[in-house]
């Protein structure tokens, strides 16, 4: 178990620059999930603390020691690969085995190792099968425990759900964080799924070409983005393009279309900027310490546990998401409705060139 | 239309088409006919003492000329020449014609296999300054000159050859000079030829594992010898070992090496100098003694076939990847690989295409005796390929076979492909797949002798008759057996290409209404087309330069002979003969380099010219 820092780590293939200064710093023995869309450079990062590939620049610190170069075999990150790189030519035993074997362990004591690593990963009567004969779950499950068998420092996690279906991808999301729980170990994961990002990490630094947008606890991220980019990463959410018209010490009025809301939090320099407001936060009834604005029904879509109304105020489409069907009652298309936001929902940001 | 459950069974398809029949039917029996046939034809011969069923022929064989556990004479010798200079002279045991011949085989595949494999990971995974031409120079030894670069070889390894030059006279490495002959001498010639094969396939393994499953190792602590030796060879080793058996195949039906080397008499106790011999001395081609060695021959050929088909097919590791980029393991060569690189791989590569330099230089010189290397510039040689009337009528000669073969192989090859890739269900599919694939394993020598029984008894006194030595005319024969022994390398190609078309594709055009034959005709022709002319390039070059059915069977009249019936002649012949043949093997070069670069410009695609699976 140890903490991981990365400073300012540069890395360009080409012309291409994938990570253009990256700053991390990961606690021991904490998820850490890396978020990101596809192309922002969350794999360079991992395959850079794994040692797989090396950055022009930066410095990569585990606990005191910098490792910024030394080779992946001596390092003890060990990653699991996106697509798990099963040896075909091994049985599950020989591949959990593998790593065992070049630390040079007694034999009775790889088998006593690899049995309780298969038995972590509930694949006890596995061992003599090849990995062509199990399924992408299992498979996955494999990979995970060649890697902590060897106990690594840290273990990294390169997109691990992605080839399973959403059944089993629930499954082995609570597995790997029952798992990581238990061990205690130093898990850097790496995904472009929000939602997973949120249910499994301590905490997620979110990715864009290259940079770190912003890091912190998912409910920090969720609640609070730092930027445009991170609120509209996160989930389903409005960004309304907007002008600061009034500025008041850390309170500007902000307007869009013909609609003006004043007294929100803001201390950017930009006159542009966005108003974000998460659908669920939005009231069809009047709240206290609100803005509000009116405008007409465009649609009504039923989910299920939840309802959404999206709402047309001069060109722009604002959603609002609620699980009260008493809220809704008798709404209908094209009627007039107002939105209600309690004034510290309303998140402005400066507009980013995205 | 009704529905047929024979149809289903044998075709795959229930409702009875005439272009799918056919389409089973035509290559089937034309391979049960030409190949199936005439070997069993073989075999009753074989396998007939007095009139009845015997296994006199081969309990015949059991005599220490075949086989023989106490080999004869010296590997080598320090013998003394005319100049009285010492030579080593090393020229092999005598184990007997059979053992020799299993045993040059498994040499030659061991020596390849080494020789291929250091190749192809150098290739697979250094990057160092020069390796674009190190890849274009390795293409060269792919280019067939039939028995020249034999005679090549054996000139570098004469007591004043290439080698001497190099290690005797100029770095002093060898005592004294060495001088290589008999079964040595057929080990070296036919691991310099084939060991390209071995290669090109070593260079697909490699290539094509996932970088991933090696950095993983790396990730986990390994490194060097020992990542080479658990992850990347056994990943590599279905490759690397269906190209060394498809190397001993060839090295078993080999004739240009035992050929050229056969001044040595120990040259000549080779299975197929056996039974080639018996060929030209006349007398003996009928000999159920012959049959019984040629059938001994095809069964060693086949069962190393059959069993590379099973290893590999048991471990086809496809590949498990699934996403992920894809980023070739290349690296620098550290100092001391990239010494190695240069100071021994190299010069090893250099050594390798010197045959084919050997033949251009051949060509056009005056004179090359007993030296290093040959003396006086002359055109005359390669000018004759076009003056002299017997050379030009050999070309002609074999442009024509060759042709028609390929128009066979090519309607041979798509009728087969098409019926076993696009339906599957049936039962002919399989054995047309093998079918048409093992001929690869039939060893041309025995090709050749099941004709000659063949022919001679179905046709007798007819042009096609080989016995009827002053009317018999080759080219039906020839061209029967070119496109036996070539479909394969056809068939490959084009099969390929149909994989790649989804069958839904032509399943539209049935469904809007079009006959199996439109669709076929439409839509799978067209979008294969270049895959069929690829095929068809190949198919040409190397029926241009086959050689056992040519050597034989096509050398009883000569106003009718290819090419390599005249080459083989002429080598063996007169003083001059050789650099004619040299420059008839420049000219196949020529033939081939061109075939091979328009097939690669036209499909877009690297052909790597043989491969087994
Ligand atoms: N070996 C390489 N050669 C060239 N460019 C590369 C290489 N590896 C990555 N890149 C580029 O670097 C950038 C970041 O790639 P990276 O693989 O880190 O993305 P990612 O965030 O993991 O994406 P994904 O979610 O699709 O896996 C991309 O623009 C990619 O094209
Ligand atoms: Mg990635």
């Amino acid at each position: 178990m140890v903490d991981v820092k990365l400073e300012n780590i540069v890395k360009t293939f080409g012309e291409t620059v994938a990570l253009k200064g990256i700053d991390l710093h990961i606690k021991a023995g904490e998820l850490f999930t890396l978020l990101g869309p596809s192309g922002c450079g969350k794999s360079t990062t991992l395959r850079i603390i794994a040692g797989l590939d090396f950055p022009d620049s930066g410095t990569i610190y585990f606990g005191d020691q910098e490792v910024t170069y030394l080779p992946s075999s001596k390092r003890g990150a060990v990653l699991v690969f996106q697509n798990y790189a099963l040896w075909p030519h091994m049985t599950v035993f020989d591949n959990v085995a593998y790593g065992l074997k070049l630390r040079k362990l007694p034999k009775d004591e790889i088998k006593k190792k690899v049995e309780w690593a298969l038995e972590l990963i509930k694949l006890e009567g596995f061992a003599d099968r090849y990995p062509t004969q199990l399924s992408g779950g299992q498979q996955q499950r494999v990979a995970i425990a060649r890697a902590l068998v060897v106990e690594p420092k840290v273990l990294l996690l390169d997109e691990p759900l992605s080839n399973l279906d959403a059944k089993l991808r629930l499954e082995m999301r609570s597995e790997i964080r029952r798992i990581q729980r238990e061990l205690g170990i130093t898990v850097i994961y790496v995904t472009h799924d929000q939602e997973e990002a949120m249910a499994i990490s301590d905490r997620i630094a979110v990715m864009n070409v290259g940079t770190v947008e912003q890091v912190g606890t998912p409910k920090e991220i969720y609640e609070t983005p730092k930027t445009e980019f991170v609120a509209s990463f996160m989930g389903k959410t409005n960004v309304i393009p907007a002008k600061v018209v009034e500025r008041n010490g850390d309170r500007v009025s902000v307007e869009f279309e013909d609609i003006r809301l004043d007294g929100l939090y803001y201390t950017g320099e930009s006159d542009d900027v966005v108003v974000v407001i998460r659908p669920e936060r939005i009231r069809l009834k009047p709240i206290e310490n609100a803005v509000s604005f009116t405008g007409t029904v465009d649609l009504i879509e039923y989910y299920g546990f939840f309802v959404e109304v999206v709402g047309l105020f001069g060109d722009t489409r604002i959603i609002a998401r609620t699980i009260s069907d008493r809220e809704i009652a008798g709404l209908k298309p094209l009627q007039q409705v107002t939105f209600y936001v309690e004034r510290d929902d309303v998140i402005v940001l400066p507009k980013q060139q995205l | 239309m009704k529905v047929s459950k024979w149809s289903e069974r044998l075709f795959g398809t229930p409702l009875f088409d005439p272009v799918v029949t056919t389409s089973f039917l035509f290559p089937l029996l034309y391979l049960v006919a030409f190949l199936i046939i005439p070997v069993l034809a073989m075999l009753a011969i074989a396998f007939q003492y007095n009139g009845q069923f015997s296994l006199h022929w081969f309990t015949s064989l059991a005599s220490d000329y075949y086989i023989s556990f106490h080999p004869e004479g010296e590997f080598y010798k320090l013998i003394t020449m005319p100049t009285g200079e010492q030579v080593y002279y090393i020229q092999g045991w005598d184990f007997g014609v059979i053992l020799n011949s299993l045993l040059v085989s498994i040499s030659v595949m061991i020596l390849t296999t080494i020789l291929g494999t250091v190749f192809a990971f150098v290739m697979a995974r250094y990057d160092f300054p020069g390796k674009d031409i190190v890849r274009i120079l390795l293409f060269v030894p792919l280019l067939v000159t039939p028995f020249v670069n034999v005679f090549i070889v054996k000139k570098m390894f004469l007591p004043a050859g290439l080698i001497n030059w190099v290690f005797h006279d100029i770095l002093h490495i060898f005592p004294h000079p060495i001088w290589i002959d008999g079964l040595v001498g057929v080990i070296v010639a036919q691991t310099l030829t084939y060991y390209p094969i071995v290669y090109l396939n070593a260079y697909a393994s490699f290539i094509n594992i996932d970088p991933t499953l090696e950095e993983q190792a790396e990730n986990l602590g390994s490194g060097g010898l020992h990542l080479f030796r658990t992850v990347t060879f056994p990943l590599a080793l279905p490759g690397i070992a269906a190209g060394a058996t498809l190397v001993g195949i060839f090295s078993l039906e080999d004739l240009a090496a035992p050929i050229v080397f056969q001044g040595n008499g120990l040259a000549r106790k080779l299975m197929s100098f056996q039974i080639y011999s018996a060929f030209t001395s006349g007398f003996n081609v009928g000999s159920p003694q012959l049959a019984a060695l040629a059938l001994i021959m095809l069964t060693i050929a086949i069962m190393m076939f059959l069993g590379i088909r099973k290893y590999v097919s048991l471990r086809q590791y496809a590949m498990l990847s699934k996403g992920g980029r894809w980023k070739p393991r290349v690296a620098k060569p550290k100092p001391w690989q990239a010494f190695l690189i240069y100071f021994v791989v190299l010069p090893v590569l250099f050594l390798s295409i010197f045959p084919q330099i050997g033949v251009v230089l051949l060509a056009f010189s005056e004179q090359w005796g007993d030296t290093t290397w040959p003396s006086g510039f002359t055109l005359k040689h390669i000018q004759s390929i076009i003056t002299q009337p017997d050379i030009e009528r050999v070309i002609i000669n074999s442009v024509m076979y060759s042709t028609v073969a390929i128009v066979v192989i090519i309607l041979l090859s798509l009728t087969a492909s098409y019926a076993s890739s696009r339906f599957k269900k049936s039962k002919l599919g399989p054995v047309l797949d093998s079918l048409s694939t093992i001929p690869i394993a039939v060893p041309g020598i025995v090709i050749a002798m099941s004709y000659f029984f063949f022919f001679a008894k179905v046709f007798p006194d007819t042009p096609l008759d080989p016995t009827n030595l002053l009317g018999f005319n080759p080219a039906m024969v020839l061209i029967l057996a070119y496109s036996i022994r070539r479909l394969p390398f056809a068939a490959r190609s084009i099969s390929a290409g149909i994989q790649q078309v989804h069958i839904s594709l032509e399943e539209v055009a049935l469904n809007l209404g079009a006959s199996r034959w439109k669709a076929l005709t439409g839509i799978l022709i067209p979008l294969i087309l270049l895959n069929l002319l690829g095929g068809a390039m190949l198919s040409f070059v190397y029926c241009m330069s086959e050689t056992s059915v040519g050597i034989t069977l096509g050398s009883i009249n000569p106003e009718y002979y290819p090419i390599t019936a005249r080459m083989v002649e002429l080598i063996t012949g007169s003083v001059g003969g050789t650099h004619l043949t040299a420059a008839l093997g420049v000219f196949l070069m020529v033939v081939q380099i061109i075939a091979i670069v328009l097939a690669n410009v036209i499909t877009k695609q690297r052909y790597s010219f043989i491969g087994l699976t």
